[in-house]
């Protein structure tokens, strides 16, 4: 029970901290910080409105951080959920334009099918490269980012182009209303219950089967599993799998969500966040659950905070980074140093 | 020889050194917390002559050498170099006294070119600019004189380990050292570089450098020091002798502690290969035993493996292990102990050999299959290979069963609840299934691998250094599970560097040296043989 308790505590205390710090920093530099606070809180949970802004950037972030989870957990670093998120986002495209005119009831199993496949497959490459020739997980899942970003480019200007677009903006054309999983306000029954079953299933996953002991054990000490006749290649694989599945599902879901379409280069720091949501909910799906809930608000605020309070949306990314840092000074799990490294230019 | 010009013969084998110095500990004690590496040792040795130290692991001999280079300060004790004290615990000291070591481990940076290495450990370390070829025409002609044939701008890693250290060689007399100390220098190498290395250091001994050699095995110390002295359990039990006045017999008795020296003799076998005429390694002496019926359990024929960062490889093991038997493995480490039980758990290619378990030909089976065959481990490092110390003590518990069962649904806590009873049996001193490995005492996770290891399917049981590190009591408990499993129609392959651990439950004890079993011993087992065959009996 004290560990669980202490498990809730740290974020809650790295959290506070870092909300104190940006409030200092930015009295000093000027701005009324209790003013920040109130609107960033009003941003977040302080209407009707508000509060369906936050769950909806919840909801992505909520499935890929799960997915980070199981891969954290397992001792394997996979930063690439970012492009996971994209791969995902780009099989469903390619699933829902050819197939255009089928029910929805055939239509979204396949579109599921679709992202999971597509961010499992994005995940296999470095799964394969690290699990054969040990090649560092962090760099290979992290360039899989700039590739899949780069591939999103060239699907949503090239084969899927929208041939009506104006140019200002490339994505491909509007997907049909019927194979929606919910409107432009990305909250509908369909998309919380897709990601209130990956919290039941990822849950089970970890704490009623033997991946979950396994990877956990694989996470902490894999050499101890191997003397225990393990093979690195099963449960390795197993986690990247599921790890890029649950980051392309969310790629799915906002697909067929909110955006309704493929654009280039949209929600560009989910898999990042995802990131941070999952090591502030200590690798817990709970945990999980409740940061996600978070940072999806602190998601809304940023897009509150210059246009209804004048006030600037970098303290949102300042708090990010602040709770980042302070994770990081926890020294826990290894790999996240290295990971910081590479994060610091995605969240310009 | 005259001294040749700056440019060229700077830095000619003859001018590295300039004065030999005498050099002397006095009373020297070392204390690792609880632990006395050494006592109170005091001894001295000649200038520009070639002194070996000898002793089995544990006796204290690196940190001997550690002392001298100033890497480690000892609790009392001076070291005085030709006559002069000097700062204890410096290394920059012992350097400007002209005492280098060479580490049993490498020290030099892989990444490095030799000349920039030698560059790093010259006295004129940061004259710049640097460029490859500026460093290459100042450290090659250094290289020539001391007969390395290495390209100097070449990557250290990438050569081959005898010109490593050569090079480390190389770099330990960059500051003109007149006192070079090798820590088992010879346990890297290969028998033909054993050879070239020994003529490296007898010309230096011949310009005058005094070599200070940490070696465990005495027919190479014959072949090459001038003195020889032995630590025994971090005392000086002997020397420095002349090493024409000494006899391999007396030496290894001096090295195991053999009470009763001269009382039992070697066999023939055993002395011609601790001379070194006989063909080495010896063969096993094979002792026949009435032809009992008795299932074998384990077959290992011409077992091969590659030497790697772990230690040396096995080279041809024969071994079989019968039914109703704990067989012992004598060695000193490094000898293949490693490598041995990695073989038999599947963790390493074979490049030649088969391995049976019982009746089934395992050779390729992977370790799982070979757990599921009745193979069980007790690795050496238990809080590594043994267990997951930060996670909880049912998950490190069920980690076999779970692999056995393949992806499966569980039940936390019915696995809670057994992993809480078989503890109980086991009785390991714990409060809660949940609570992590890594807050028990050594004693008490050793338990908790002997009871996750010893269950009722356990057929044949690895024990590699079962009792290191636990007191009397805890290691009791673990003899009385091993001779348990015996007992109960099993066999226990262990692994150990305790001799009396290995006298006291072998049912019979064979001997490992540089990846041979180089004897089998029957009780009653005398130190002497078994530590002649340990020490000695080798290349």
């Amino acid at each position: 029970m004290k560990g669980s308790v202490q498990a809730i505590l740290k974020p809650l205390t790295y959290i506070a901290l870092a909300i104190s710090l940006t409030a200092i920093s930015f009295q000093l530099i000027g701005y009324s910080s209790p003013l920040l606070a109130k609107s960033i809180l009003e941003g977040a949970v302080g209407s009707p409105d508000a509060i369906t802004n936050s769950v909806r950037w919840a909801l992505p972030l909520l499935v890929t951080s799960l997915g980070v989870v199981v891969a954290f957990r397992s001792g394997f670093f996979n930063v690439g959920a970012q492009g996971q998120f994209y791969a995902g986002a780009i099989a469903v495209a390619f699933v829902v334009y050819p197939l255009e005119g089928l029910p929805p009831a055939i239509m979204t199993p396949a579109a599921v099918c679709a992202g999971i496949a597509g961010g499992a497959l994005w995940a296999l490459c470095p799964a394969i490269l690290r699990l054969t020739y040990g090649t560092d997980e962090v760099i290979t899942t992290l360039m899989g980012n700039f590739i899949a970003a780069l591939a999103l480019i060239e699907v949503t200007t090239g084969v899927l182009k929208d041939p009506a677009g104006t140019g200002q903006s490339s994505s491909t054309r509007p997907i049909d209303a019927v194979y929606r999983w919910s409107d432009a306000t990305g909250v509908s029954t369909t998309l919380i219950l897709v990601a209130t079953v990956c919290v039941v299933v990822v849950w089970i996953l970890l704490n009623r089967t033997s991946f979950g002991v396994l990877a956990g054990l694989a996470g902490r000490n894999p050499t101890m599993l191997v003397w225990q006749g393990a093979t690195e290649w099963r449960l390795g694989c197993a986690a990247f799998l599921v790890s890029g599945g649950m980051a392309g599902l969310a790629g799915a879901m906002e697909v067929l969500g909110p955006n309704g379409q493929l654009i280039s280069d949209f929600l560009p720091t989910d898999g990042f966040t995802a990131i941070l949501i999952a090591l502030v909910g200590g690798l817990s799906v709970p945990g999980s659950l409740i940061a996600s809930l978070f940072f999806g608000g602190l998601a809304a605020a940023t897009l509150y905070l210059p246009i209804m309070a004048g006030l600037p949306s970098s303290a949102v990314d300042v708090i990010n980074a602040v709770i980042a840092i302070l994770i990081t000074a926890r020294a826990w799990p290894k790999g996240f140093e290295r990971l910081l490294m590479f994060m610091s230019p995605a969240h310009d | 020889m005259p001294p040749e010009p700056a440019a060229s013969g700077y830095y000619a084998l003859s001018n590295l050194v300039a004065v030999a110095n005498a050099l002397e500990c006095r009373g020297v004690t070392v204390r690792y917390d609880n632990v006395v590496a050494l006592r109170d040792v005091s001894i001295a040795l000649e200038p520009g002559r070639i002194h070996a130290i000898l002793g089995q692991n544990g006796a204290g001999k690196t940190t001997f050498a550690r002392v001298l280079a100033g890497i480690v300060r000892p609790a009392e004790g001076s070291v005085l170099v030709d006559g002069r004290e000097i700062t204890t615990g410096n290394v920059l000291e012992a350097r400007r006294a002209g005492i280098e070591l060479v580490h049993q481990s490498f020290a030099l940076p892989p990444s490095f070119t030799v000349a920039e290495a030698m560059e790093f450990g010259s006295e004129k370390y940061g004259q710049w600019p640097f460029s490859r070829k500026t460093l290459r025409s100042r450290w090659q002609p250094y290289l020539r004189a001391l007969q390395i044939d290495v390209d100097a701008n070449a990557v250290i890693g990438d050569l081959p380990v005898e010109t490593q250290q050569a090079v480390e060689i190389a770099r330990a007399l960059v500051t003109s050292a007149s006192v070079l100390i090798l820590d088992e220098p010879t346990a890297v190498l290969a028998p033909g570089n054993v050879k070239a290395l020994f003529s490296r250091l007898r010309a230096l001994r011949d310009t005058g450098v005094t070599v200070i050699l940490i070696l465990h095995k005495i027919r190479e110390v014959l072949a090459i020091a001038e003195t020889v002295s032995v630590l025994r359990a971090g005392r000086l039990v002997e020397g420095p002798t002349p090493a024409a006045a000494t006899t391999t017999r007396a030496l290894a008795d001096a090295i195991v502690g053999s009470k009763d020296s001269g009382a039992t003799g070697f066999g023939t076998d055993d002395l011609a290969a601790l001379t070194g005429v006989g063909p080495a390694p010896v063969p096993a002496v094979e002792i026949i035993r009435a032809p009992e019926q008795r299932e074998t359990l384990l077959t290992l024929s011409g077992v091969v493996t590659q030497s790697d960062d772990e230690g040396v490889g096995l080279s041809g093991v024969d071994l079989r292990i019968h039914a109703k038997e704990i067989v012992g493995v004598a060695g000193v480490e490094g000898n293949g102990q490693k490598a041995l039980v990695r073989a038999l758990a599947g963790l390493v290619h074979l490049s030649a050999g088969r391995i049976r378990l019982a009746e089934r030909d395992v050779t390729s089976s992977s370790l799982l299959a070979r757990r599921a065959a009745g193979l069980r481990v007790i690795p050496f490092e238990r809080n590594v290979e043994g267990l997951s110390l930060s996670s909880p003590l049912w998950e490190n518990w069920s980690a076999p069963r779970l692999l056995l069962d393949g992806f499966a649904f569980i039940n936390p806590t019915r696995l809670r609840n057994r992993c809480d009873a078989a503890l109980r049996h086991w009785d390991v001193r714990f409060a809660s299934t949940s609570q992590r490995a890594g807050s028990l005492s050594g004693g008490n996770a050793q338990k908790v691998i002997l009871s996750r290891e010893i269950d009722d399917d356990a057929r044949f049981v690895i024990a590699a250094q079962p009792t290191r590190g636990l007191d009397i009591g805890a290691s009791a408990f673990v003899w009385r599970a091993l001779r348990a499993i015996r007992d109960r129609g099993h066999a226990v392959l262990l692994i150990s560097s305790d001799l009396d651990e290995l006298f006291d439950i072998s049912d019979r004890i064979v001997v490992i040296a540089s990846g041979h079993i180089v004897a089998e011993f029957q009780p009653p087992y005398r130190l002497s043989e078994i530590g002649a065959a340990m020490t000695g009996a080798s290349t």
